[in-house]
């Protein structure tokens, strides 16, 4: 299996990965005070995963991607989403009960920990983007081996 | 006098219209299709940048806003061209998908080979 | 209020599919009938509580209130649900309900099927949304959300090249036809700076600018593509035959009427009614009928695909759908346009039911022979006569044959054009007429000589044929009460979608 890249690509790769997975966390839980949030910053690190794919192939990636967990995770931040906009469903769906009388998220505005539901929120949706961009990453890349 | 935001993004819908209508390779059209969005989101970005009292507007950034003196562009555009870039992304990788399997059915990405329905 | 149920409900078993799927292979398909089920019942009490009250509901997303702090317009997304939304909202949940119990047995073979159950969940998601939205970017998402899980839907089975070519043909124009409603969406918005469509309603009557116009243009045209009106029909018929026959039945029984003639009434008549000359829109609306209705009639007879049969009858059905919309527009505010407004929304409801009920035959034809060329079909009245009834009874209702229930929407579309314009209904009864070979030849098909092919052909299980049962019972259940029908729910339904100014009072109070 050629499909893998050369030394320097994979060393530079091992170098940059963890970085671009935490540019992306950091993208995700400022989603609320600066522009990005959760799609963004799920690309973003989905796109350490794709880079990973590329640099060390297809049979690497295989060994480290488990099909059933990444569904679950997917479903699991979308229940989580869900779950965070009916918290409010006394007063209205998506009503944002934390930022108006929840016990925490309910700080200064501008600050980390202020907005209610918007930082769960993009949690849930930075979950979901990840699991399923390197899903159809993975499901793609896998689509090119039909010949072998 | 129209503006020059609005000028490209009627380039650009244009341009993709024309490509789904000639080109042939399925990536091709794909893109055509990417085109024809990003024209719809520069016109949508752009109705949101209003200059009030001779200011150039900022993005609307809330950390510090009471620091900033000049105005802020309406976030509302921004919200709807992110929502609709997601769609995209997911019409993107469908299509992409489709291309790849029609490819591994027909051996060929022209779209003139997709001619076996008919009636 | 039940509103909200209405989306969480799908939606939540659309996210909790893979990990139910996890528990095992047969919990899926018992989790996807109850989440329908639970759906149809939603649906039900809402519609019950809509038509005893006769008002429409508003329903504020994320406040009590849709209006903003110390301004005086609504600035929050907002759900509006009238008579009609909440009509077709049963109609949806009811069909997706039979498609889902249907396919426990017909996708048995398939792989992926967590896949499956969750794209049709994220379909009748999108179908509920588009129904019940009161905002005009939240209707576009709610539309691509169900345009994206039917592409991939018509595309499933992406190891035959019918799927592949059918849901490639589809993804285009369909894209297309979606980046021109949100053009539309975006010129309105630029014009007049909403997108809550009772307040934009308001704004157009006050002031009718030109680019209004342009985008009502844009949005009726994207929307003739999505219901598939003649000259661009070409991709229907060839998706909903490639799909697989449960989809079939929910893409021609629903997903071109809500996201194609559902979206451009409710556009035409309460977001643009007060504001542009209906006249013009609506002898716009009923070239593109006229020309729908004989073409895609005609075009039935000559296929020897049973499914594309049904699939090009299904293009005939919509013209039927639009010319109704289309006198009722014209003649907007008179009798007339009232009963062809009722009888569209009327033929709406009962083409949904026999075109599901038709697709689904085609299905267990499908599924027990292997085959939908009529070529080799004949006789199959021997072997599968509980099939062959339920045929009987969809080609019966769908031709207008009195006794069944698309008898009293056909009388109610031909009285009113006959009335407006003699001109249309002769279209309309000319259009008919193909209608009746078409289904005359595939009936002389079934009841036929038995050829070889069918000779060892057996009944599909229970789980295939109680749904088609239940169609059928539907059919001849409505087909008993036309006119009660008709006075009780679409004569209301039909008025309350002309009576614009109560859907803009409905949320912005008295103003």
């Amino acid at each position: 299996m050629g499909s893998d890249m050369g030394l320097i690509v994979k060393t530079t790769a091992r170098a940059t990965i963890p970085l671009i997975g935490i540019f992306g966390a950091y993208i995700v839980s400022h989603g609320h005070l600066t522009p990005g949030g959760g799609f963004q910053g799920g690309a973003t690190i989905a796109g350490a995963g794709i880079l990973f794919l590329i640099a060390f192939g297809f049979g690497e990636m295989k060994r480290r991607y488990d099909h059933h967990l990444y569904s679950a995770l997917e479903g699991l931040g979308g229940l989580a989403f869900l779950g965070i906009a009916m918290l409010g469903m006394g007063v209205a769906f998506f009503y944002n009960t934390l930022w108006h009388s929840g016990p925490f998220f309910n700080g200064q505005p501008g600050t980390l920990l202020s907005a209610g539901y918007l930082p769960v929120m993009n949690l849930a949706v930075g979950l979901k983007v990840f699991a399923g961009l390197v899903s159809a990453m993975v499901a793609i890349a896998a689509y090119g081996r039909w010949k072998e | 006098m129209i503006p020059f935001q609005f000028i490209t993004a009627f380039l650009l819908m244009t341009m993709g219209i024309y490509a789904l209508l000639y080109k042939r390779n399925l990536i091709k059209l794909v893109l055509a299709l990417d085109i024809i969005d990003s024209g719809i989101h520069l016109l949508l970005i752009s109705f949101g940048y209003r200059i009030e009292a001779g200011q150039i507007p900022t993005a609307p950034i809330y950390t510090g806003y009471e620091t900033v003196k000049s105005a802020m562009v309406a976030p509302l555009p921004q919200a709807l061209t992110l929502t609709s870039i997601v769609i995209g992304v997911c019409v993107l990788s469908l299509a992409m998908a489709l291309t790849i399997n029609a490819y591994r059915h027909y051996g060929s990405l022209d779209v003139n080979k997709l001619r076996r329905l008919r009636g | 209020m039940m509103l909200p149920y209405l989306i969480i409900i799908p939606l939540f078993g659309a996210f909790a599919t893979p990990i139910v799927g996890l528990a095992g292979r047969k919990a899926r398909e018992p989790w996807a009938i109850f989440i329908t089920a639970l759906t149809l019942g939603v649906a039900a009490e809402l519609f019950y509580t809509v038509w005893k009250s006769g008002e429409i509901l508003v329903y504020t997303l994320g406040a009590k209130s849709p209006l903003g702090q110390g301004v005086g317009f609504p600035i929050r997304i907002v759900w509006e649900v009238d008579l009609l939304g909440a009509l077709f909202a049963l109609m949806v949940t009811f069909i997706a309900f039979v498609a889902v119990l249907y396919s426990s047995e017909y996708m048995k073979h398939d792989t992926g099927l967590e896949k499956y159950y969750t794209l049709v969940l994220v379909l009748e998601v999108g179908m509920l949304g588009i129904a019940i939205t009161g905002d005009l970017f939240n209707f576009y998402v709610f539309l691509e959300i169900m345009s994206i899980a039917s592409y991939a839907l018509v595309a499933f089975r992406n190891d035959t090249w019918e799927g592949i070519e059918a849901g490639i043909k589809y993804m285009f124009t369909g894209s297309l036809a979606s980046s021109f409603i949100l053009l539309g969406i975006v010129l309105l918005y630029g014009q007049y700076g909403t997108l809550t469509m009772a307040y934009l309603a308001k704004m157009i009557a006050e002031n009718p600018t030109f680019t209004a116009k342009v985008a009502l243009g844009l949005l009726a045209g994207g929307l003739l593509f999505k219901s598939g009106a003649v000259p661009v029909h070409m991709w229907l018929a060839d998706a909903h035959p490639a799909a697989p026959s449960s989809i079939s039945a929910m893409l021609s029984g629903l997903v071109i009427k809500i996201g194609g003639t559902y979206a451009l009434a409710r556009l035409a008549f309460s977001v643009f009614g007060m504001g542009v000359s209906t006249k013009t829109v609506g002898w716009i609306i009923i070239l593109f009928a006229c020309a729908t209705l004989i073409v895609g009639n005609a075009m039935a007879i000559i296929q020897t695909d049973m499914k594309r049969l049904f699939a090009f009858s299904s293009v005939g059905q919509i013209g039927y759908i639009l010319l109704g919309i289309g006198i009722g527009l014209a003649a907007y505010g008179s009798d007339v346009g009232n009963v062809a407004l009722a009888g569209a929304i009327y033929h709406t409801v009962n083409h949904a039911i026999m075109k599901a009920l038709l697709f689904l035959v085609a299905g267990a034809v499908i599924h027990q022979l292997g085959t939908k060329n009529l070529n080799e079909l004949s006789g199959i009245a021997r072997k599968m006569p509980v099939t062959s009834f339920a045929f009987l009874v969809g080609a019966a209702a769908i031709i207008g044959l009195p006794p069944l229930n698309g008898f009293a929407s056909k009388w109610l579309i031909y009285e009113s054009s006959a009335l407006f314009n003699p001109f249309l209904a002769a279209i309309a009864i000319i259009g008919t007429a193909f209608c009746t070979a078409a289904y005359i030849r595939v009936l002389f098909t079934f009841f036929g000589r038995p050829s070889e092919r069918v000779m060892n052909a057996t009944e599909p299980g229970k789980a295939m044929l109680v749904p088609m049962l239940i169609l059928v019972l539907a059919i001849i259940v409505m087909g008993l009460f036309p006119w009660v029908i008709s006075e009780k729910v679409m004569i209301p339904a039909a008025k309350t979608l002309e009576n614009a100014g109560a859907y803009v009072t409905a949320l912005l109070g008295g103003a």
